[in-house]
């Protein structure tokens, strides 16, 4: 290829900077983070994720540009963590009120010290705010190290080798935020490609992994052994109440019918009723701002509640072991999920016909009635169909607590250990989420 | 009133068509479809009127027995709830890294036909498992704890979001990878290069609303011994009748529970759409971020 | 009576917005009125203020009704008399095109009955007259999103019609069409006029329709009142007036400038 005068003149720019002084840097962080957490060590992990936290507050403060600001919140953080760590020390008798303490300032320190750098940082990359930035990471997460060892937070996984173990350690994670430190403010942030975000999901990952103490030789172990297991399982048993010889008091038959029973009154009912919610919960078909809060407030409230408090919320209120409370339960459930679809579908309708409606004299419920409902019908219909899916394998479920259908049975051959029946019921549990979901499809296709 | 005359003398010829009968048949037949299984079921669920009636009593004895709640040792709460959220992050954890592969094998524009159903049936086979029947068997080889939990929750996941990840993958436009392939580049170009960096946004933020669903998932689980704030809701309501306890428990979940909910919904608008939204939450994000900066500056700088 | 009298009439939206200044107008019973301007100039705000769908102040006066400071009810009942037309069409995609037109005798009906769709019969026959009126009831029972741009706002007029308005408000009617459906809606609209007396007010931004089919014309400039007159009269030279600027193909439907 040959230059002509044009590619002369015009300028390249220059190749984006991020890729290059991030992926490195971020390679080490991450593989001495990793380091620390397959040796459970969860101490530093606090102290990074303590840190990236307090950086990104930090961050905010520099858009304010106020000392003040910054000063209150290094006091909140502090404060913050001063709390956090006195309830560790209500819990933990061999961590002292003073010990607690000393560790906030640590925190307070750090927070200080990287605000400071923070503040003083400008776009662009100057070595002093490199340097000052890696000194208050690593320092920062050396005060945070020192204090989690302080706090006893390392006792329970070194057990007896503290001195051996943390100063390599304690320089591995010192090194690592003060690389941190010194990349970060750099400040790219485009979608995932960030340290924060890496370095969160990381840092996450690691903990929790260790905190329940996941372990992927366990799962060999076990996945080698699956032959004594299937035994147990295997072959399932159907017919139990006539082979034990019991008389036939809750069988499969019924329980699987009662689960249907609990899926239909809850879909029907709470579907019925999520629809005026779902049109109050939107902006555009809400009567007015007050009732719109209090739909938007109500409904994501209980969206939170997963079914199976539900189910034992209304097994307490009016008694266990009645399908009732599995049907109470199931009505709130689908209402959830219902007027969080539906809703979403509502803030997306076309306005225009809402104005014709209304135009023509049409009073606020016509309007809904007859210009907007026609609109969301055919999703309306599939939802609830999906709705009704989700009833089932939900109501599968909330026998557990004692709102009745196949749960119950399941709740019940599982206590007597009784495997193979278990099986049976997970069998039979399969086949008919199978079928359902199947129906479900087919019909849902047909409509929209 | 008086209709006025409207008709037109221009045209005199037009036909009006026949009302169509069929809409009247399909609203009676759906009316029906619904009234008579509810009727069913209300009757075999002994659903009387005197019951529903006493209903919304029982439940506010329940609530007022709650309130005030017990918020006496906060950090024993806080630790289950913390386990919960660690048993939905490795679940979710768990279903991100298998179900990237099994979307990519279960998606029809990538994989060959012998692959994607067999892929499909697994997926779907394993979605048919509720998380707490999956915990209920894993309970045997693993014991109890959140480790079973996570594994049940993670296995899960691998169906839901196989699902969902090949659905995606599905959407791509199919202009870039025949470009990367006519121009002599192999399948595994053509993902990298072509499919990922459409899909990956919507992926990215499947996973998130995962985990948002797991995390209710992991508050349950705890009632078979699987870990987490479950068993001390259930616990309490159930078996001590603790209620002040479990209120506190129920609050705390809800509480954690909107702002997981609030924060990923922020964070996956920003994936999806790249650009903040407006509200307080995402504000905050932005500010942890620090991504009030236009991408085309920094590239500059 | 179906006067329309503007007197002081202003619209602040609830932005700060100021889209109608201190407008006064008086439009007679049976007129053709053409009101022109610059998008943003105040043409729809006018339009929504006559049934008070933007909140009003001063005093706009349909007949002896007064739209400012009506209560819910009695601007349901002024709306009932007006029908209105819109640049989008407006139209319920997935619901029939009777069922479209329907929605016109929403004030006039029974409010159980318009809640369950159970129309009386003497509606359905309002309805179809209207579809028949616009050349357009063989496609009665068909879902609107099936029907082409122009056939869509004969729908829109049908629906505006089986309100058996005093007053018909036309919001940039052609707008989305092509010229030659534009031809026959706006002789739709004109057709309506002169056989039943219905007052017709219509935004239009092309020019040579204005004057094609206008009688009166009214023109807007951020958001005042800067002209009132018979079209016979206009020149380009108040065109120019009122838009602030040169004439361009852009203003007109076909691309000469006469």
């Amino acid at each position: 290829m040959t230059a002509t005068a044009e590619h002369v003149t015009s300028t390249r720019p220059p190749e984006p900077t991020r890729a290059k002084v991030f992926i490195v840097p971020l390679i080490v962080f991450t593989i001495a983070i990793g380091f620390a957490g397959f040796l459970g060590e969860i101490g530093p992990l606090w102290g990074a994720a303590v840190g990236a936290i307090t950086y990104g507050l930090f961050r905010w403060v520099r858009m304010t540009d106020s000392l003040i600001d910054a000063g209150t919140l290094v006091v909140a953080g502090a404060v913050g963590f001063a709390i956090f760590n006195l309830s560790i020390a209500a819990r933990d008798p061999g961590v002292t009120a003073g010990l607690a303490l000393q560790s906030s300032l640590g925190i307070a320190f750090f927070g200080v010290a990287t605000g400071w750098v923070v503040l003083r940082h400008s776009p662009g990359l100057r070595p002093t705010t490199i340097l000052l930035s890696a000194a208050a990471w690593g320092g920062g997460s050396y005060m945070a190290l020192l204090t989690a060892v302080q706090m006893g937070f390392l006792d329970r996984i070194i057990e007896g080798q503290t001195q051996e173990l943390t100063y390599p350690m304690f320089i591995a994670v010192t090194v690592a935020s003060g690389v941190f430190g010194a990349t970060a403010n750099v400040s790219f942030w485009s979608r995932l490609s960030s340290p924060f975000a890496v370095g969160f999901v990381v840092l996450t990952s690691i903990l929790a992994w260790n905190e329940i103490g996941f372990s992927v030789v366990e799962i060999w172990t076990q996945f080698t052994r699956i032959g004594e297991f299937l035994g147990d399982f295997w072959p399932p048993d159907f017919f139990w109440p006539r082979s034990i010889g019991q008389p036939e008091t809750f069988n499969m038959a019924d329980a699987l019918l009662e689960t249907f029973q609990i899926a239909i009154v809850g879909a029907t009912i709470g579907c019925t009723f999520a629809a005026p919610l779902a049109f109050w919960a939107s902006r555009a078909t809400a009567p007015n701002s007050t009732v719109y809060w209090i739909s938007k407030s109500f409904m994501s409230v209980i969206r939170t509640i997963p079914d199976l408090f539900w189910a034992v919320f209304f097994a307490t209120a009016v008694g266990f072991g009645k399908p009732f409370a599995g049907a109470l339960a199931m009505i709130m459930f689908s209402l959830a999920i219902m007027g969080k679809l539906l809703s979403e579908t509502v803030d997306a309708i076309n306005l225009g016909p809402l104005e014709a409606a209304r135009a023509a004299g049409a009073t606020h419920n016509q309007v809904i009635l007859r210009a907007a409902f026609p609109q969301v019908a055919p999703n309306y219909v599939a939802y609830a169909l999906y709705v009704f899916e989700l009833n089932i394998r939900a109501s599968v479920v909330i026998g557990f607590v004692g709102a009745g259908g196949i749960g119950r049975l399941l709740d019940e051959r599982r206590q007597f250990f009784q495997w193979d029946q278990v099986m049976a019921i997970v069998l039979v549990i399969f086949a008919s989420v199978l079928l359902i979901e199947a129906v479900s499809i087919y019909v849902r296709r047909k409509i929209v | 009133m008086t209709v006025p005359d409207l008709t037109p003398q221009a045209m005199p010829d037009m036909v009006r068509p026949q009302e169509p009968k069929w809409p009247q048949i399909i609203r009676w037949g759906v009316t029906l479809g619904i009234l008579i299984p509810l009727i069913w079921s209300v009757i075999g669920l002994e659903i009387s009127p005197q019951r529903l009636w006493a209903a919304p009593g029982e439940v506010w004895v329940l609530i007022s027995g709650m309130f005030p709640p017990d918020f006496s040792n906060p950090g024993d709460l806080m630790g289950k709830l913390l386990e919960s959220l660690y048993v939905a992050w490795i679940g979710t954890l768990i279903g991100a890294a298998f179900s990237f592969p099994a979307g990519f094998m279960a998606a029809t524009n990538i994989a060959p036909r012998w692959m994607v159903i067999p892929m499909r049936g697994i997926l779907s086979a394993i979605r048919a498992f509720p998380e707490l029947v999956l915990a209920i068997i894993f309970i045997v080889p693993f014991g109890l704890g959140p480790f079973t939990g996570a594994l049940a929750i993670g296995l899960h996941s691998i169906g839901t979001l196989g699902k969902l990840t090949s659905e995606v993958i599905e959407g791509v436009d199919g202009g870039p990878v025949e470009a990367i392939g006519s121009s002599g580049g192999t399948r595994m170009m053509q993902m990298r290069f072509g499919v990922v960096p459409q899909a990956m946004p919507n992926i990215v933020a499947y996973w998130l609303y995962r985990f948002e669903i797991n995390v209710r998932a992991s508050a349950v689980l705890g009632l078979v011994g699987a870990g987490g704030i479950g068993a001390e809701i259930v616990g309490r309501l159930r078996f001590r009748g603790d209620w002040p306890k479990a209120g506190a428990a129920l609050i705390l979940t809800i509480v954690a529970v909107l702002l997981i909910d609030a924060v990923s919904a922020a964070v996956r608008r920003r994936i999806i759409t790249g650009q903040p939204s407006k509200s307080v939450i995402s504000k905050w994000m932005i500010a942890i971020t620090g991504s009030h900066r236009e991408p085309s500056m920094e590239i500059k700088s | 009576m179906s006067r329309i009298e503007f007197s002081n009439a202003s619209v602040t939206y609830p932005g700060g917005l100021q889209a109608l200044k201190e407008v006064d107008l008086t439009i007679e019973e049976g007129e053709f009125v053409v009101i022109v301007g610059l998008s943003g100039a105040g043409k729809s705000t006018l339009l929504r203020s006559i049934n008070g769908l933007v909140p009003v102040t001063g005093s706009v006066k349909v007949g002896d009704r007064e739209v400012v400071g009506a209560s819910n009810k009695e601007i349901r009942e002024i709306r009932s008399d007006i029908g209105m037309i819109f640049q989008t069409f407006n139209l319920v995609n997935r619901s029939t095109v009777v069922n479209n037109v329907l929605m016109g005798r929403l004030s006039k009906v029974p409010r159980w009955r318009s809640m369950l769709g159970m129309w009386p019969a003497e509606d359905k026959e309002i309805a179809l007259q209207s579809l028949e009126r616009v050349d357009i009831v063989e496609k009665a029972y068909i879902r609107a999103s099936d029907l082409s741009g122009g056939q869509q706002q004969r729908v829109g007029i049908a629906r505006a019609l089986a309100q058996e308005p005093k007053v018909i408000l036309a919001d940039e009617p052609v707008a989305s069409l092509d010229p030659v459906t534009s031809h026959i809606v706006m002789r739709d609209l004109q057709r309506i006029n002169r056989d039943l007396g219905i007052t017709t007010i219509i935004n239009l931004h092309f020019l040579d329709l204005a004057r094609q089919y206008g009688e009166r014309l009214v023109g807007l400039r951020d958001g005042k009142l800067v002209y009132d007159g018979s079209i016979q009269n206009v020149s380009d030279d108040v065109f120019r007036e009122i838009y602030g600027r040169a004439i361009t193909p852009d203003d007109l439907l076909t691309e000469e400038v006469t």
